[in-house]
């Protein structure tokens, strides 16, 4: 009998999208702040990668804080408590979101139902990027460029002006509880009211149907909607797809893109928006761009092991020019995806700076009902650079405008056409 | 049974390094006992081949699947692993050719000291072979596991990592082993576990193993093994995309 094949088993430790939340109730403030704290630095004992975190005497930790926790007269002063101790880390994706913070991220509909537009914050601002075809959205005549001014009658500035100004929240925060208070249960309406391209406000009722793409699981994670899309434009190869998940019917779907785009002029991979995923299938699609054998995206290091992104060259490769499109919520495998070719030289990326957490992180929810994250591994792409907290950088830094997109265009996906155009 | 020395027994909840009050007895010992308490020689050389079934689980991740696996004198394979949203894991070995493909990662053609460790687990009745597949056994120690005592082995073979097994004394069964996994992605330490010995296909072996990789536990459970099947010649034929890797390799040779 054969043991478990390593590389999957790899490829599951590297799922990056974990996200587990979890509740438990105490008999007082204190005991909640208490048992806040255990969670936060056993938490950190156990899952950290180092088995000295930040190295540090972790134990000693515990006896310099753990009286201060006991002696914190509010939540407030509990909270700065646990944020001091994360800080001796100094590393990025550890941290603690105030309660009414967190539950800002996550915002209050639940259910999955979209009126089927995206949207980025741009200067402030809520703008749609996106209007899926056939969606409420689109036939209630919703267009790219409308700023989303309130849900349902809340006004979506002062959280966007709160959540901008809390250091520990990034851009993919802020988007996703942005979006969050786009959705809903399927079937339900709500009344959006929009700025147009003159700045009048237009009110609409859109229905919310199921989200873009299909429903997919990937072991204990919730059914999350996988879209992949591809589409020649002129004769450069175009692939977007919003998640590394749905491994079978994504990689799948990448290959057949490749495969049928051999000839093109070039190839660009639009990985604006997506969140990561599972870490595995950077290196798969990576196979299909990078012939040279032996060659990594990067490493990652956990606390049992150190797992290298090698790539597998396919039997045959794309070798014309590869780019890649980001933005702030390209995150965690879109990151290690960019990061990996740009070092190798092999991809050029346009966008806006990423995300800059391409831990595999968790979120939690502590006894006090704050927000706790924390990474389970670092890592480090092939040219030396730590992602985490830092992000990838674009060659050609190129910005959504609410101007460019009421005008129709895409400045991102026109600056990487017209690299290709010149390439050729 | 191949790869039975390497699918060791239960859970060590405790384990603890035991004073030595007697002579170890040599690991060559220790290996041609594991012989005979799973079936002995005869047993053994009367298999040719087998077809295993089984599941594989791994619970904190919620992963489920099925296992299929061919195998065949001196040391042929093809085994299939399909999990729900992860696809099937195809892996093989032919006329000394190791190779491996998935959904995630494509197809790849094994070597150096993971193609060394593919074609040892890939021996057929390998507990037969411990000769041949090593260059050196020594006891080194005993240990408790789950309040038995146990023989430690290590065994260290020509080119993989070596490997560390763990032999009850009363029952001669292997119950633990310790190695390093090797794949192009790193080398990871791993333990394997094993239970619930009985007798399927002619031998006694482990029909519960449990894997503990980079924090990752699995599970597969043997369902049945059945030996001595008529397998189609081409079912360890590698496939397309395997083959197609070769001839690059091929063309690409000056």
């Amino acid at each position: 009998m054969k043991v478990f094949p390593k590389p999957l088993l790899c490829s599951v430790v590297l799922c990056t999208l974990a996200v587990a939340v979890c509740g438990q109730s105490a008999s007082s403030e204190k005991q909640r702040q208490i048992a806040s704290f255990e969670k936060v630095w056993t938490t950190i004992r156990d899952k950290h990668w180092q088995k000295n975190p930040g190295g540090l005497d972790w134990q000693a930790i515990h006896a310099e804080f753990y009286p201060r926790i006991v002696n914190a007269k509010s939540d407030e002063e509990a909270l700065a408590i646990m944020r001091e101790m994360l800080g001796r880390l100094k590393q990025t994706h550890f941290g603690i979101f105030p309660a009414a913070v967190f539950n800002d991220v996550e915002g209050e509909s639940g259910g999955d139902g979209s009126p089927g537009i995206e949207t980025r914050v741009l200067d402030g601002q809520a703008v749609v990027t996106e209007v899926d075809g056939s969606s409420s959205a689109e036939k209630a005549g919703v267009k790219l460029g409308w700023v989303v001014e309130s849900v349902s009658g809340k006004p979506l500035a002062p959280v966007i002006q709160k959540l901008k100004s809390d250091p520990d929240i990034h851009e993919l925060a802020l988007e996703r509880a942005v979006q969050a208070r786009l959705t809903g249960m399927v079937g339900d309406t709500i009344a959006v009211v929009f700025l147009d391209g003159s700045n009048a406000r237009v009110a609409r009722e859109l229905v919310l149907a199921p989200e873009r793409g299909q429903a997919a699981r990937f072991g204990n994670l919730p059914p999350m909607h996988v879209y992949f899309e591809s589409k020649k434009i002129g004769n450069t190869g175009y692939v977007r797809f919003n998640m590394f998940l749905d491994l079978v019917r994504v990689m799948s779907n990448f290959a057949d893109a490749v495969e049928g785009c051999m000839q093109c002029d070039g190839l660009i991979v639009d990985l604006r928006g997506n969140p990561g995923g599972i870490g595995g299938m950077a290196m798969g699609m990576a196979g299909w761009l990078v012939d040279k054998p032996d060659q990594r995206l990067g490493t990652m290091y956990m606390r049992d092991a150190t797992l290298n992104f090698v790539i597998n060259p396919r039997a045959q490769v794309f070798e014309g020019p590869v780019a890649v499109l980001v933005d702030g919520s390209s995150a965690s495998t879109s990151e290690i995806f960019a990061e990996g070719l740009k070092d190798l030289g092999r991809a050029r990326v346009f966008g806006t700076k990423t995300a800059a957490a391409a831990l595999p992180s968790i979120f939690e929810r502590l006894p006090n009902g704050d927000g706790f994250q924390y990474a389970t591994a670092n890592y480090i792409s092939e040219g030396g650079k730590a992602l985490e907290g830092i992000g990838v950088t674009p060659d050609v830094e190129v910005k959504l405008t609410r101007e460019s997109l009421l005008a129709g265009h895409d400045a991102v996906l026109d600056a990487a056409l017209e690299w290709i155009r010149k390439k050729k | 049974m191949t790869r039975s020395y390497l699918l060791a027994a239960s859970l060590s909840l405790a384990s603890f390094a035991f004073a030595q009050t007697e002579a170890l007895p040599k690991a060559e010992t220790i290996l041609d006992r594991y012989i005979e308490v799973t079936g002995g020689k005869a047993a053994y050389e009367k298999r040719k081949n087998e077809v295993t079934t089984g599941t594989i689980e791994a619970k904190a991740q919620g992963l489920k699947g099925s296992i299929t696996r061919y195998s065949a004198e001196p040391a042929e394979e093809y085994s299939v692993v399909d999990i729900e949203g992860v696809g099937k894991i195809q892996e093989g070995i032919i006329k000394g050719m190791a190779w491996y493909k998935d959904p995630m990662l494509g197809p790849r053609i094994k070597s150096g000291a993971e193609k060394a460790q593919a074609l040892r687990e890939g021996t057929f009745n390998s507990p037969l072979h411990w000769r041949e597949l090593n260059s050196k056994v020594e006891t080194v120690g005993t240990e408790v596991i789950d309040g038995e005592l146990c023989y430690k082995v290590v065994l260290t073979p020509i080119e993989a990592p070596a490997e560390t097994m763990y032999f009850q004394k009363k029952s001669g069964l292997a119950v633990k082993t310790t190695t390093v996994a090797v794949s192009p992605m790193g080398e990871a330490p791993v333990e394997m576990v094993a239970s619930d010995y009985k007798n399927m296909g002619g031998v006694v072996v482990p029909t519960k193993m449990t894997e503990k990789l980079a924090g990752q536990e699995i599970t597969i459970t043997l369902q049945d093994v059945k030996t001595n099947q008529t397998i189609p010649a081409d079912r360890f034929e590698p496939p397309a995309e395997i083959k197609a890797l070769l001839n690059k390799a091929a063309d690409k040779k000056p």
